[in-house]
């Protein structure tokens, strides 16, 4: 379907809707009473059908507004349904999780952090506060008491996977809660992961995510527009180039300006060298976990000369700050540009190497072929992004699908593999840090003369969504502005939010040897990794992450027994 | 009165405690330099090994609340007295060529005690990643004891018809021959350096990841002293089962003169193909190590056993 | 200086917390125990277990869950240990110091187990590897 295509698909919904805003080419906003949420996002979901995003909550004045944001990728276009909850006394909405699996986390964040009922919810756990914050006190409102004025409340609605430290361990079994015990729980309290399992295979997996919630977007509203961008990026550490990009692609939206040219491309190039060195991350992780522990060594050592890099050009190997609304705040030194060229030639014949030696390699394939599968209908119902996706056969890419800094302007293409399992997605990594080098190849040839900024001298009153692909998928930032110098509502979604719970379908029914590497080949961020264990139904022996990564390791040792093939030795890459 | 004395010298200074913690610790700083050069790094100073003792010396002891107490606490110090008493033993022996009849019997028993006292502390501390550990281990014990037993009795065997009829269990009598020179005896002195290794706790038979380093179930609830006590006992095996190894196989420990420093060698010697093994190979599973001790292992015992037999019978001693 | 600290001086056990980062610390920290920058020089090394440990490298601004799991990290390390706060959050909560799931920073709830804690920061956001060696050394010759 083409844009005019997609439009009049819409029209077809116009009876449920009370206006359909286009403010742009790529971006619709449908709006509607909550009774009729369920129906228009029925239809959006599973008719057109589009792609889910994530959805926003807001505590407008007169009433509470849930944004369900989604994406078509063939023309890029964004389309929001805004649904406005009038009771503020009792606000509730029909929840769309049990068509939409993708939704379920989003409506607990916004129930624990707004207070919004979702009916017929499937599990209306707590999800993102934590386990003594006070049952009643909705952080995100804008009547929120303050933390020093918050009243102390008993906690309630524990998740069912909890420790009471330091005596007593409960854990959740496929049947009633049984306390495994005595002993000390260190850091196995309160696990972030806990599968469940019969015998050797998966049955089931629960997730705890409060550890990392810091409260970001009520942080920025009480920031001006042009600070965030040093807030988002340390959303999380590897992806801290897309955060800031995604987010003042939003801003820019709004006050509809474009950055000049140098500074797309200098955006362009930072992000793609940032991609670089997270690939590298990733393939030094997944080798670790499936013992090879050359190809770990290797990789962190290559990734070092990228991040001396970024290093020269921004200041930080880490959190960059270059990025701001309008433009960069540093620029690349051309005096820089040959020591670029240099490394990434050295990047490249490596991760060449290494990908031939993968490919042929009859032990990785053995060990990660056919393992963790996540087929293309869960893909889609799971709205997974990056490597997650691609790796399963939907090619979906911001940089094509709407593309932003200098993406239109340089030749290069999308990878993507059918199969769906964790081979597929480790392929699609390698061959995407190839495509990485030939972009900025491309861009430092490119780069034009002219200033990285412009002056933006304020933010009208609107709303905008700004998009990146950060490494492990699309990034995706809501702001509105009501014409001040702060944002009234930043919503910022990661990749991994997405990608995450897709472990619950490609994890089960998995051997516990390979629970390690299917999880990697989500690529959340590295700590969510470590606080994994695994609950046997039957004998209630307990396995952590570091009895998981030995039995991940065995296997391939195993693997490598039978299939008798000489092992990756590091002088070969 | 002064056999008293003197035996409590023995113990405690010369060749016991004293000697062997010392000896010990510089063994396992050679083992780490060792290791860190092989992996183009510089490595711990040398006298690492001693500060990281009295560092655990000196800090809280924390014991589980629910652990058993008592066991929890002498296991340690069992491994402790085993090892001294088997390392003073073989010095003892070496030195003085004193000894009584049936001790190579003693020692054997007293090499079982610290892998026995790991089992037992282990599983006496109550936590289930520990349990998970002490598994493992005991399949361990269990798949490596019984060939090295096997493989000293290869040796017995082997001296049986050189040495006069009533001192064949007489550990000084065996060291003064040197069965690894033969067929069956080199055989059982493979099988019998690899079992070290697995007594030794180092890799392929360790059981630690490479993040911890210690043995992550098995002694994880241990801290402070009795990690000390854990980590000493560590370093006297170091320089007990080489030494064991020494007399029975390579034809003793002599103590003056030229002969003294081939000895010495012959002690180094050991030590550096115990850090061959560890820096050259990969870790193995637990099933692949049991599979390794009773079939490679059994089998090729089983082969020196009856070369030796054959060689005793005619006479040949190359057998 | 009593022979315990001495001994601290020279073997230094480390074990890592992670209390609510942006994983920039944490990796750097991994980096910092790579064979590259060869820590066991110092008597360095990596334990995987709190009760082995003889210094807590933190890294985070305390989230409201992380904050139980980091006091009783802390009572399960044997005393005399050091707690290092690595980066800024860890230091006073860095930019996140208005969030309201914050409860940190890391001295302030280690205080309220131990008002005598022994506490280093090592500021950075994140703090590079030769930073946070420079900090460490620092630390344990000032004791």
């Amino acid at each position: 379907m083409n844009q005019q295509q997609l439009n009049s698909k819409l029209e077809e919904i116009k009876d449920k809707l009370i206006d359909i805003e286009q403010k742009a080419e790529n971006r619709i906003f449908l709006l509607c009473e909550a009774e009729n949420a369920c129906a228009v996002n029925k239809f959006l979901f599973e008719d057109v059908p589009l792609r889910f995003v994530i959805a926003t909550g807001i505590d407008s004045d007169d009433c509470f507004e849930v944004l369900y944001h989604y994406a078509y990728d063939p023309t890029g276009c964004v389309v929001t349904v805004k649904t406005f909850i009038r009771d503020r006394q009792n606000p509730s909405i029909e929840s769309i999780a049990p068509f939409l699996p993708a939704a379920e986390w989003i409506e607990r964040e916004m129930h624990d952090l707004l207070g919004i009922d979702f009916k017929n919810h499937p599990d209306m756990r707590r999800l993102i506060l934590s386990d003594d914050w006070p049952e009643g006190v909705y952080p995100m409102r804008k009547d929120a008491p303050k933390p020093k004025e918050r009243p102390d409340g008993q906690p309630s609605r524990r998740p069912t996977v909890q420790s009471q430290s330091p005596a007593q361990r409960t854990v959740r079994l496929s049947k009633p809660i049984v306390a495994v015990g005595p002993f000390h729980p260190l850091q196995e309290e309160m696990e972030f992961f806990q599968l469940t399992v019969d015998g050797e295979i998966v049955t089931d997996i629960d997730m705890r995510i409060s550890y990392n919630h810091r409260g970001i977007e009520k942080i920025s509203e009480s920031l001006q527009f042009d600070q965030v961008p040093l807030l988002v990026s340390r959303i999380c550490g590897i992806c801290s180039a897309s955060h800031p990009l995604a987010y003042v692609n939003a801003v820019e939206e709004i006050a509809g300006v474009t950055p000049p040219d140098r500074a797309q491309y200098v955006r362009t190039i930072i992000a793609e060298l940032e991609r670089i060195h997270s690939h590298m991350l990733w393939v030094g992780l997944a080798g670790h976990f499936i013992g090879y522990d050359t190809v770990f060594m290797w990789a962190w050592r290559y990734r070092e000369p990228v991040l001396d890099l970024l290093e020269e050009i921004t200041g930080n190997r880490n959190n960059y700050g270059n990025v701001k609304v309008g433009g960069c705040r540093e620029d690349i030194p051309d005096e820089l540009i040959p020591r670029i060229l240099k490394d990434l030639d050295l990047i490249e014949k490596k991760t060449e190497m290494l990908t031939k030696a993968v490919l042929d390699d009859p032990i990785i394939h053995a060990r990660l072929k056919g393992v963790g599968t996540l087929t293309k209908e869960d893909a889609i119902k799971y709205a997974v992004a990056g490597p997650t996706a691609r790796g399963s056969g939907v090619a979906i890419d911001v940089r094509a699908d709407e593309p932003y800094a200098a993406y239109a302007d340089l030749d290069w293409k999308v990878i993507s593999q059918p199969e769906g399992d964790v081979f597929a997605k480790a392929v699609v990594r390698l061959l995407e840090t190839l495509e990485s080098v030939k972009i900025i190849r491309q861009a430092l040839k490119k780069l034009p003369k002219g200033p990285i900024d412009m002056e933006v001298k304020e933010i009208p009153p609107g709303e905008g969504c700004g998009r990146a692909e950060a490494p492990r998928g699309e990034t995706f930032h809501y702001v509105r502005s009501d014409g001040g110098n702060r944002p009234t509502r930043h919503k910022a979604r990661a990749p991994s939010y997405v990608n995450v719970p897709s472990f619950r379908a490609s994890c089960i029914g998995q051997h516990i040897a390979d629970v390690t590497i299917t999880l990697a080949a989500v690529d959340p961020c590295y700590s969510c990794t470590e606080r994994l264990a695994v609950v046997d139904g039957h004998s209630n022996i307990v396995h952590d992450y570091e009895a998981l990564l030995k039995l991940s390791r065995e296997k391939t040792a195993r693997l490598k027994k039978e299939i008798g093939a000489p092992e990756l030795k590091m002088e070969d890459l | 009165m002064t056999i008293t004395l003197q035996n409590l010298f023995w113990i405690i200074i010369f060749p016991g405690f004293l000697f062997t913690v010392a000896v010990g610790l510089v063994a396992s700083w050679v083992v780490r330099k060792v290791s860190a050069l092989v992996q183009w790094r510089v490595g711990p100073p040398l006298l690492q090994p001693l500060y990281d003792v009295v560092k655990l010396l000196g800090k809280e002891t924390l014991v589980p609340q629910d652990a058993q107490q008592v066991v929890f606490k002498a296991a340690p110090l069992v491994a402790l007295a085993g090892t001294l008493l088997l390392s003073t033993m073989l010095w003892r022996t070496a030195i003085s060529q004193s000894a009584f009849v049936g001790d190579i019997i003693v020692a054997i028993y007293l090499m079982i005690l610290p892998s026995l006292a790991l089992i037992f502390g282990s599983s006496a501390s109550a936590s289930p990643h520990a349990a998970v550990g002490t598994a493992r281990e005991m399949k361990l014990v269990m798949s490596y004891e019984l060939p090295l037993v096997l493989a000293f009795i290869v040796v017995i065997i082997k001296t049986a018809a050189l040495v006069e009829p009533d001192r064949q269990l007489d550990l000084a009598a065996i060291a003064q021959h040197a069965p690894a020179l033969s067929i069956s005896g080199m055989l059982a002195f493979l099988v019998a350096l690899l079992c070290i290794q697995a007594k030794l706790g180092f890799v392929p038979f360790d059981i630690a990841e490479a993040e911890t380093e210690l043995g992550s179930g098995v002694l994880m609830e241990y801290s402070g002293a009795l990690l000390a006590i854990w980590k000493l006992t560590q370093a006297m095996l170091l320089v007990a089962l080489p030494m064991f190894l020494v007399m029975v196989f390579l034809g003793g420990f002599a103590t003056s003169g030229w002969p003294l420093a081939w000895s010495i060698g012959k002690y180094v010697l050991i030590l550096v193909l115990v850090i061959l093994i560890k820096n050259t190979n990969p870790r193995v599973r637990i099933d692949q190590a049991m599979k390794f001790f009773w079939v490679y292992c059994g089998i090729a015992l089983g082969i020196a056993v009856v070369l030796a037999i054959i060689g005793n019978y005619t006479g040949i001693t190359w057998l | 200086m009593s022979w315990k600290i001495w001994s601290l001086k020279k073997s230094v056990w480390v074990f890592h917390v992670n209390t609510g980062a942006c994983n920039n610390c944490d990796i750097e920290v991994v980096d910092l125990l790579t064979p590259k920058f060869d820590v066991e020089r110092f008597g360095i090394k990596l334990v995987g277990s709190p009760r082995h440990a003889d210094a807590l490298l933190v890294t985070g601004g305390v989230t409201a869950q992380a904050a139980p799991r980091l006091r009783e990290i802390y009572r399960q390390t044997p005393k005399p240990c050091i707690v290092f706060c690595i980066g800024a959050c860890a230091c006073d909560k860095g930019i996140f110091t208005t969030g309201y799931h914050m409860v940190g920073p890391v001295d302030k709830i280690i205080k309220e187990i131990d008002p005598n804690a022994i506490i280093a920061y090592v500021p950075g956001c994140p703090p590079k590897p030769e930073a946070m060696i420079s900090g460490v050394v620092k630390a344990l010759s000032a004791l």
